[in-house]
């Protein structure tokens, strides 16, 4: 384990963190989506995640090639480990003239809370801008040791 | 510097997986570790942390700080070690002169 699997470490809970924003938007905007491929009303998507070893390719030969073992990593990285559909019916709301209303006149629409999503956005994008400082203080204590000879 | 990274890579472990569920905040005890001076620490788990709901119990405050210190201690011991080399260096290039 070194520094520079720190920086692979922080990679990966930027790209989790990311992956977590995108849905996150793309339940926003399908907030009132009544029609999808899969037939019915647009439904939540969030990422459940979990935590990983990190692969650092370069690192992991090196080792193997010096000490004739992998490296048994003790820092985790963090991947999206299943992307889940809410399963809650969705919301009726009577609508008699909508092109998708059933024959009583109900709508379905996406079960939807705004608040919640914009909320899990922010938290998402915290936790993405921690990532970038852990990268920032890592590169910086990498680039000190390197300067260490000049 | 060692124990320094070790705990560096921790500290941005605990900050990725701050949105795991389950996830306990892993740290070494560095005082501990550097009295000993061993070849590899052993990794604990940081106790009197606040358990959220997910079972997950990285404070993002605890580790911003932390990752701040271990930037600060990194540098007071990269200067210590420079002044050593800075040494070694004038003596090699004092014995050029003659």
């Amino acid at each position: 384990m070194s520094l520079f699997s720190a920086l692979s470490v922080s990679a990966s809970g930027m790209s989790a963190q990311r992956t977590r924003a995108e849905l996150l938007v793309e339940n926003l905007a399908n907030a009132e989506t009544t029609r999808t491929p899969e037939g019915g009303p647009y439904r939540r998507k969030d990422a459940v995640f979990e935590s990983s070893g990190v692969a650092s390719p370069f690192a992991s030969v090196l080792f193997q090639q010096s000490e004739g073992s992998l490296d048994e990593a003790s820092a985790n990285g963090v991947t999206v480990a299943q992307v889940v559909t809410d399963t809650r019916d969705p919301e009726r709301r009577y609508l008699p003239g909508h092109p998708d209303a059933d024959a009583e006149g109900y709508v379905a629409f996406p079960r939807m809370n705004p608040a919640e999503d914009m909320v899990d956005l922010m938290s998402a994008s915290r936790g993405y801008e921690a990532n970038v400082a852990a990268i920032g203080a890592v590169k910086d204590m990498i680039q000190r040791s390197i300067d260490l000879l000049r | 510097m060692d124990l320094l990274s070790v705990r560096q890579s921790l500290v941005t472990s605990n900050i990725a997986n701050v949105d795991t569920p389950g996830y306990q905040t892993k740290d070494i005890d560095f005082a501990d570790e550097l009295r000993r001076a061993s070849g590899s620490p052993e990794i604990l788990q940081a106790g009197g942390l606040v358990t959220k709901n997910d079972g997950n119990n990285v404070s993002l405050d605890r580790e911003s700080r932390l990752l701040a210190e271990n930037s600060l201690r990194f540098q007071a011991a990269e200067s210590l070690l420079r002044a050593q080399v800075q040494q070694v260096r004038s003596a090699i290039k004092e014995g050029q002169g003659s």
